[in-house]
């Protein structure tokens, strides 16, 4: 099942890796607000049952997450994230990234 | 107060605590339902006895147990035999755990300090009041210094997960537990190799190498048992160690190393496997990165530098690595377990590590193996509020280089509280730990303590920690309890599931941790996120393992019978590099040494010992040690000296003697024994018991007060064996 | 049911001396603090030369010529002719200590709470329910086997056949124990000679018969079992299976 998504993902950052101009966010964001922000704004569609794959911060590695967000305004689901803040957006990847599956601290639970 | 705690304790009653009369009085004194059934001495069984599974709570192995019952009262307990990672077995301790179900000083009611803390005069409560009391200390200690602002602790126990789960819900961060005593360390250093904390396969080795583990002693399933196993079908063991343990004494070959000087040993085998070839080229061309790093690092550490450093000679490091190298792969160092030990101690496990990478024992049979799929779920779901107001983060923060978010460091947490630095901390909970009997300088737990508007502590019985508190709560022991389940790892052993179901009706007015959990988060309006039964709970943890339930209830175990060897074939390693890394490329961002790099430790003067603890297979630690069939093993502690320094002293065998450290002094009975070395004392955790309301009160002494509270700089574990004391032959 | 000859077979060096055996009686016994029903010779070792190191773990030795049941002035210590063990019985038992000196082993003491003598007897009440004595199944490295010598598919009758073992014993007082050790038995030297009752031995002498006879009714309630015990052989041979010697001292 993570395996799987985080196989869709990695099809998602090639197929969008070529397009992307760097925002270059940088990981230094509220790390816990962003879990409880991820919570909100992304669980809703990315769970178990919902209509998008499952999702973890150890679903990628921290290189893959930092592509990803390299300009996440062209991710396929951007038109729904409604009006994320882009400090919101910030305090989210840094949840991400820090606790990616090689981060010092990977994430133990969803 | 805190000056105090360093008198004498001994039985000859030198350390009054004033008050301890009035405590006796409302505790109650002794109970005739604590004296265990079937009192005819020499008759424990009737017929038609019930045999019911539990899961012992000695210690933090968590063997499955089969409980005999008669009349509701547990007469023996027993081994599981289908209980594969315990190899069917139960030791003294599991064994005492009858004794802890009718231990005459178990807490009956809820109790309030009355007195000065500390001072042991105490005021019975019902429930509700004390909860009442609780969550209004809660609510305002949130309020006035923001929900981070009281901190949560919590033992290795089934139920500490509910007090996590609490601690998020109310908004803190600041959660404890006993891992920054024990073994962040070592897992820092194995997370930053392989991406992940080895299980070793222990049963099938064929060469051992233990330094900093006393696994004879020290139970560990299955790897105690199975190095026994592995040993008779040819395994060698050789051990390190500046104690003569059973350990060592049950190993091939011995070696009294010199205290810190393990990276030392280990970088020099480093030399030898690469210098002569001896390591795994395919797999380590293969699978790691930073051979040509770690070539060039290991050049100068030869054998015969290691040997000046540890007094290991040389020949026997150029030995020990050409053994290595001949039993590869199925040959390690094992990766042990406490790694407390000094302020380089995530490095010195580092170079543990990278040897294994050497060996590529890796994933492989008779190495270290990768965890193994159980299939256990997180339970019900935590909807984590965030409170606008909190701090960015934990109070201990920042001050070791890459702590972990969960467990943070006791030390650092202590020290930030001590400053009110980033913010104060006044709150706190402690559930089935006790830091004032295990946390190095002792006098600083107590100053933490003072400096608290509000201090909680649950547990079976008055602990040292509790002794301090303001509001005492009794918890149900573990044979009355309901309990979640819980995921282990045996490596060949098993991927299991245990879980605990009550064998008995609770005494008194003993609760579980998981109902005053959530009996605080209704009266916090943090209801909805206790909204479950521990059932419920558990039958989420189980939702994707179908027939899991039904196999705990017929053979008190669930077995996945996951994959064990080649876990990681076709996937990568959770590294920068993806690969097991030789050089740690994030440790070289961040400053710190990519490899281990030996620096040449402080020593003690001419007058004074490296103090070392440690436990044996009687003692888990301080929760074990008033127990009253283990105390028949060790009714106390002593301090172990060698001959040569105490003759120098003029210490004769069972002297009484000052043992001082800048971080406090104790006074204990000598031990003169060749079984350490003349640099080295050593003591027994779990003595010098402070409460008047423990059995082991008045015997021995206490690590923590005279343990200097140094820390490991990259994980933030203690550094207990930085320790230097001075020994005398003095009265107290 | 024919008779059984229980015994153990002790793989000495696998012993940890973790204690785990001797809690483990301890509570399935109620034996009173201070007293041991089991023991772990060699234990806590002062720095030795030579390694491993090996730890001796046992208990009353259930022998077939038991110096114990001939200082016993009552009979209440007898040999069970139906299991091979060494009982007391303790209605019987006036607490005269003869038989503690008797004990090469010294695995006899006084049980302070009941005022008679006391001894491993194979945890006879677990047997009695289907489990092991409490030692051999809490044991974490199995050292401990435990089973009928008589049975030869039993786990130690095959170990005994298929295994050089030694059995320890003291050179003045030979008492046939059926506690057999596998290999390296580890330390030898710590049994002692019995001391034999001067005084009573006239009076057992002439009590003896009738005594037996009394327990052999009353404390096992069945006359076929006093039948058997006249017509065996008192000093019935060990059922023998591999190569045994004595280790002795003294």
């Amino acid at each position: 099942m993570l395996k799987r998504s985080a196989a869709m993902v990695l099809a998602l950052i090639i197929v969008f890796s070529g397009l992307g101009m760097a925002l270059a966010l940088e990981a230094d964001g509220n790390s816990r607000k962003g879990k409880y922000l991820f919570r909100k704004s992304c669980r809703g569609c990315h769970a178990e049952g919902q209509q998008a794959k499952d999702m973890s911060p150890v679903d990628m590695t921290q290189a893959q997450w930092k592509q990803l967000f390299s300009d996440y305004k062209k991710l396929p689901c951007y038109d729904k994230w409604g009006n994320v803040p882009e400090k919101d957006v910030k305090d989210i990847y840094s949840y991400l990234y820090g606790h990616a599956k090689d981060s010092p601290s990977p994430a133990k639970c969803k | 107060m805190t000056s105090s705690l360093d008198q004498k304790i001994s039985r000859r009653g030198f350390f009054k605590l004033t008050g301890a009369a009035t405590a006796a009085a409302a505790l109650g004194g002794s109970d005739s339902a604590l004296k265990p059934g079937a009192a005819q001495a020499g008759t424990r069984l009737k017929p038609g006895f019930e045999s019911k599974y539990t899961v012992c709570d000695m210690c933090f192995n968590k063997c499955s147990a089969i409980a005999r019952v008669v009349d509701g009262k547990v007469q023996k307990l027993d081994p599981n035999p289908k209980f594969l990672k315990s190899r069917g077995m139960l030791c003294a301790k599991g064994n005492a755990g009858v004794r802890q179900q009718y231990d005459p000083d178990r807490l009956k009611y809820p109790l309030l300090r009355v007195g000065a803390r500390g001072e042991g005069k105490w005021k019975r409560l019902g429930w509700d009041e004390a909860l009442d009391l609780a969550a209004e200390k809660m609510k305002a200690i949130g309020e006035k210094y923001t929900r981070c602002g009281f901190m949560f602790m919590a033992g290795a126990d089934m139920q500490s997960t509910f007090i996590h789960r609490f601690a998020k819900a109310y908004g803190s961060y600041n959660t404890l537990s006993h891992e920054s005593q024990c073994l962040i360390a070592g897992t820092r250093a194995f997370l930053d190799t392989f991406g992940e904390v080895p299980i070793p396969d222990m049963l099938y080795a064929k060469y051992c190498l233990m330094m900093g583990a006393n696994r004879f002693e020290a139970l560990v399933t299955p790897d105690s048992i199975d190095m026994m196993t592995a040993m008779k079908q040819g395994m060698k063991l050789v051990v390190m160690d500046p104690r003569y343990t059973k350990t060592a004494a049950k190993a091939h070959e011995y070696y009294p190393i010199k205290p810190h000087s393990d990276m030392a040993v280990m970088l020099a085998i480093a030399h030898v496997l690469i210098k002569e070839g001896l390591y795994d080229r395919e797999f380590v061309a293969e699978k790691t990165y930073g051979l040509e790093q770690l070539a060039k690092h290991v050049e100068p550490y030869t054998p015969e530098w290691a040997a000046t450093e540890s007094e290991v000679p040389a020949e026997v490091i150029v030995k020990i690595a050409r053994e290595l190298g001949a039993a590869k792969p199925a040959a390690m160092i094992y990766p042990g377990r406490r790694s407390s030990n000094y302020r380089d101690s995530t490095q010195v496990r580092r170079a543990f590590a990278i040897v294994n990478a050497l060996l590529g024992n890796w994933d492989r049979p008779g190495g270290l193996t990768a965890a193994r799929m159980v299939g256990l779920g997180g339970g019900v779901p935590l909807e984590e509020p965030f409170y606008e107001n909190n701090p960015a983060d934990r109070v201990d923060a920042g001050r070791a280089t890459l702590m972990f978010p969960e467990e943070g460091s006791f030390k650092l947490a202590r020290d930030a509280v001590l400053e009110a630095n980033p913010y104060p901390v006044k709150g706190f909970f402690c559930y089935h730990s006790n830091p004032m009997q295990t946390v190095a300088n002792r006098a600083k737990t107590a100053r933490m303590f003072d400096q608290m508007e509000f201090v909680m502590v649950m547990d079976v019985a008055m602990s040292d920690t509790a002794w301090m508190a303001d509001l005492v709560l009794p918890s149900q022991y573990y044979l009355e309890r309901l309990d979640p389940c819980s995921a282990q790892q045996g490596s060949s052993a098993c991927a299991c599931v245990v879980m605990r179901d009550p064998v008995v009706k609770p005494m008194f007015e003993a609760k579980p941790v998981f109902w005053v959990m959530r009996q605080l988060a209704n009266r916090l309006e943090l209801g909805e996120h206790f909204n479950f039964s521990v059932e419920e709970f558990r039958n989420a943890q189980l939702k994707d393992l179908p027939g899991a339930l039904e196999a705990l209830q017929k053979d008190g175990v669930y077995y996945n019978p996951s994959k064990l060897y080649g876990v990681y074939e076709g996937r990568i390693y959770k590294t920068k590099s993806q690969k097991i890394e030789l050089f740690n490329q994030r440790y070289a961002d961040m400053g710190l040494d990519p490899m281990p790099v030996y620096r040449k430790p402080a020593q003690p003067e001419a007058d004074q010992f490296r103090l070392v603890v440690g436990r044996n297979a009687v003692v888990t630690q301080s929760s074990s040690t008033s127990n009253s069939l283990l105390m028949e093993f060790q009714p106390t502690n002593h301090l172990w000296i060698n001959p040569a320094a105490a003759k120098g002293l003029g210490i004769e065998d069972g002297d009484w003697v000052k043992v001082a450290s800048p971080a406090g002094k104790q006074w204990i009975q000598a031990k003169v024994t060749d079984m350490t070395r003349p640099d080295t004392v050593y003591m027994e955790t779990g003595f010098g018991v402070l409460s008047p309301q423990l059995a082991a009160h008045g015997r021995g002494a206490c690590i923590a007060q005279v343990l200097v509270d140094d820390f490991d700089q990259i994980s933030g574990n203690m550094a207990m064996h930085e320790t230097f004391v001075t020994v005398s032959k003095e009265a107290a | 049911m024919a008779n059984q000859k229980l015994a153990m077979v002790i793989d000495a060096p696998t012993c940890l001396d973790c204690k785990g055996c001797l809690a483990a009686c301890k509570v399935a016994n109620n034996v009173p603090d201070g007293k041991w029903r089991n023991w772990i010779k060699g234990a806590d070792p002062e720095r030795r030369a030579s390694s491993p190191v090996v730890f001796q773990p046992g208990n009353c030795m259930q022998c077939d010529k038991p110096t114990c049941v001939e200082a016993c002035p009552t009979g209440a210590t007898y040999k069970n002719q139906a299991d091979g063990t060494v009982v007391i019985n303790r209605t019987l038992c006036i607490g005269c200590g003869q038989c503690l000196a008797a004990c090469p082993y010294g695995a006899r003491f006084k049980n302070t709470d009941l005022g008679v003598a006391d001894k491993c007897d194979f945890c006879a009440e677990r047997r009695k329910f289907g489990l092991e004595p409490a030692c051999v199944s809490t044991c974490p490295t199995k050292s401990r086997k435990f089973g009928d010598l008589n049975d030869a598919n039993s786990e130690v009758a095959k170990l005994l056949k298929a295994n050089r073992a030694v059995r320890v014993a003291n050179e003045q007082t030979r008492t046939d124990p059926n506690i057999y050790y596998l290999g390296e038995p580890g330390p030898t030297n710590w049994t002692v000679q019995a001391r034999m009752p001067e005084a009573f031995d006239f009076w057992r002498r002439l009590a003896d018969p009738v005594v037996k006879a009394v327990v052999g009714l009353s404390g096992l309630g069945v006359l076929a079992m006093l039948g058997k015990q006249l017509a065996m052989p008192k000093d019935a041979p060990p059922a023998d299976g591999g190569a045994h010697e004595e280790a002795g001292h003294e």
